[in-house]
């Protein structure tokens, strides 16, 4: 049995008087891809936004239960978010390099938890540009400006951009919702390979895709986390009715 | 014919007569001007109350005041655009201040004049100076600067913010580090573009600068600045010829500042 990272307990959340999670309960493995479908306006991206705490950057909104990342409580008041978002990397949905060169995309995070040494930023843009599988077509193109990659690069080196903060989590939202078909079966094969190495946890509006990089999926409804388990299960023998209808395609 | 082509045909002639009647002004200016413009002319100090000489120590105030009046102003207006656009809360409180920055920036500028003459040069005694002159156009600028860099800043995606934010860097980090660069030439484009405005400005310096012939060599120095020196030639009938001349100079700049916010603007793009 893998160890569980992050537990949510009654977790519920609102946008102003809009209430958009009713008590969520999960628990998230270490070092596995969970999946979370449903549709659209089901509140799973509000759901992954609550685990790096992005939903503070939006006026006006609630957080009410348990989220615990590593048995930390991560809305407890002394918290630092900067260090719960080091911890946490996200991706979004369309690929958003900063307009500045590749090298200083990736050593934007490290450089702004203060890391100078130049030898040491060399070093974990190499690694992080590796573990994203990028490396090899941009080693000579370091210094040339980021916005001139193909989307699929761009989304590549974002991944790289998080990675190189040396985080344990990474969250996904619809990440290859931007992209051809080539460029996202790129990003998944990667996705499976950082699951050896870091939590994901992956928002999709794609079935197939849940089913072929994750191990666990989550089914949202309206606010609800209407279940949870094996994905293999979900896929194959789901317990409840509208993840049923859902996942056959009778809506959504 | 149809009705799209009668509108098609309207909207020609106006742009033509726009067009036209810019010309026209131009025109009349420079070809009254240019002869009378020579090295000499920007060089040499006035002489004979503007009869005769140059213009160097005019277009040197120029110089002196529009720069101190956007050192003054441009820090001011980035404070404030960071904070009106990033820190503020959403909400009337916010509307009604920026309502009221956009009411100032449309004050006529001899308001503007009128106060810092009462205040600057009559009250604080500091009499028609550099001081007096700069502050007073610098809080002329203000609101129009502030308002320029508050868009530059709001053009900047929200997605780099949340980048900068998701990879734990703070507010300030994340403005210092990404929404300022990227809002870059925005800014600069303003600066500009307020440049060329406070350069025109006449009313507002000649009650607050003064118009004596001085070169400037302290802070408290009264000077004449080209607009201010187009006026008293042509008003008091010293030289219409070097008004046109002087006038024409002055276009010239302008014309520059304007073309500069454009083709830099065009550079920036280019490179994304």
């Amino acid at each position: 049995m893998n160890d569980i990272q992050i537990r949510i307990r009654d977790l519920n959340f609102y946008y102003g008087e809009f209430q958009a999670l009713y008590g969520i309960n999960a628990d998230i493995e270490r070092k596995a891809v969970t999946a979370l479908i449903g549709p659209s306006g089901c509140g799973k991206s509000t759901f992954l936004r609550c685990i790096n705490r992005m939903n503070d950057t939006i006026d006006n909104t609630l957080v009410e239960g348990l989220l615990e990342v590593n048995d930390e409580n991560i809305y407890s008041a002394g918290l630092d978010v900067t260090e719960l978002r080091k911890k946490i990397g996200m991706v979004f949905q369309r690929p958003n390099p900063f307009p500045m060169s590749i090298y200083d995309n990736v050593a934007y995070g490290p450089r702004v938890h203060g890391i100078k040494n130049k030898a040491k930023l060399d070093e974990l843009v190499q690694k992080s540009l590796e573990q994203a599988h990028l490396w090899v077509e941009v080693k000579d193109r370091l210094y040339k400006n980021a916005l001139g990659l193909s989307g699929g690069q761009q989304q590549r080196l974002v991944i790289a951009r998080s990675l190189a903060v040396e985080p344990e989590i990474l969250l996904m939202d619809e990440p290859t919702s931007a992209l051809d078909p080539i460029a996202t079966a790129k990003l998944e094969d990667l996705v499976q390979k950082l699951a050896k190495e870091y939590t994901v946890i992956i928002v999709t509006h794609n079935m197939q895709q849940a089913a072929r990089v994750s191990t666990k999926t989550a089914f949202f409804l309206n606010g609800y986390l209407i279940e949870m388990d094996e994905t293999s299960k979900i896929f194959t023998a789901p317990k409840d009715q509208r993840t049923e209808d859902y996942i056959t395609g009778r809506f959504g | 014919m149809n009705k799209l082509k009668i509108w098609d045909f309207i909207t020609w002639v106006c742009i033509g007569l726009v067009l036209a009647v810019l010309l026209l002004v131009i025109g009349h200016v420079v070809v009254s001007g240019i002869r009378f413009i020579n090295l000499k002319f920007i060089v040499e100090t006035t002489s004979n109350a503007g009869r005769s000489g140059g213009i160097r120590n005019v277009i040197s105030a120029t110089i002196y005041l529009t720069l101190s009046a956007l050192l003054l102003a441009v820090p001011v207006s980035i404070a404030a655009a960071i904070y009106l656009q990033e820190y503020a809360r959403k909400g009337r409180l916010l509307n009604i201040l920026v309502s009221g920055i956009e009411t100032l920036a449309g004050v006529p500028s001899i308001v503007f004049g009128l106060f810092g003459f009462n205040i600057f040069v009559t009250l604080l005694g500091w009499s028609w100076s550099l001081v007096s002159g700069a502050i007073t156009l610098a809080l002329m600028g203000l609101p129009i600067l502030t308002r320029t860099i508050m868009e530059a800043i709001r053009a900047v995606p929200r997605s780099y913010r949340d980048a900068s934010l998701a990879l734990g860097a703070g507010q300030w980090t994340t403005i210092v580090r990404v929404v300022l660069p990227a809002a870059f030439s925005g800014i600069i484009t303003g600066i500009i573009l307020s440049m060329g405005r406070i350069i025109g400005e006449t009313a507002a310096v000649f009650l607050t600068f003064g118009s004596t012939l001085n070169s400037i060599s302290s802070i408290f120095d009264s000077g004449r600045t080209m607009p201010v020196h187009v006026y008293i030639l042509s008003s008091e009938s010293v030289s219409i010829d070097n008004a046109y001349a002087t006038a024409t100079i002055l276009l010239v700049v302008i014309i520059a500042l304007n073309g500069l916010a454009y083709l830099y603007q065009g550079i920036t793009k280019k490179r994304g």
